[in-house]
């Protein structure tokens, strides 16, 4: 099976597992920091549907200090990227 | 989804682009059905504690009301941080 694909494809099926891999991960990533925040930062008594202004402060706080252990936990890990 | 993805797109040739906008649309899909799910977990979660109706009461459907609007005005703003942060800007305490 191996020796019906050409170099050139199979480096082409890689790359697009690899770009695959990638947007799963961004998008989990964004998932991941989006449920966190909420649960974090919003009152969960639903007063007003309007974010007020100390939640929008958190919320910008938090994204940024998440964003943050990601990459000092990746750093950690040794790879440079969390394991996928 | 990140549109950024879709600019670099342009320098693929057309199947490879096909197949990329595929996989981007898929992946778009199952994050939409996902956010749709775990919204409906979290706003059930907070709004509903009592059970002596079978109907949802006006209360709990404002509260329900009230925590999806703010749960997608929160995401936008995360999703416009995240963007930031993916580029790089500086960003102050």
């Amino acid at each position: 099976m191996a020796s019906n694909i050409s170099p050139s494809a199979l480096d082409k099926e890689q790359i697009f597992g690899m770009a695959e891999k990638e947007m799963e991960y961004r998008v989990e990533l964004f998932n991941k920091m989006t449920q966190t925040c909420f649960k974090k930062c919003v009152d969960n008594r639903y007063k007003e549907s309007e974010l007020n202004m100390g939640e929008n402060s958190c919320i910008d706080r938090c994204v940024s200090k998440y964003w943050h252990v990601t990459n000092l936990i990746g750093q950690l890990l040794g790879s440079g990227r969390p394991p996928m | 989804m990140d549109k950024s993805m879709l600019a670099d797109l342009d320098s693929l040739p057309e199947a490879d682009k096909q197949r990329m906008t595929v996989m981007i649309d898929q992946l778009q899909i199952r994050d939409s059905l996902r956010m749709y799910n775990s919204l409906v977990e979290r706003c059930f979660s907070d709004c509903v504690d009592t059970f002596k109706h079978k109907s949802l009461q006006k209360q709990e459907e404002t509260c329900v009301r009230r925590c999806a609007e703010k749960f997608l005005k929160h995401s936008m703003r995360v999703g416009m941080r995240f963007a930031e942060l993916n580029q790089g800007a500086a960003t102050q305490d």
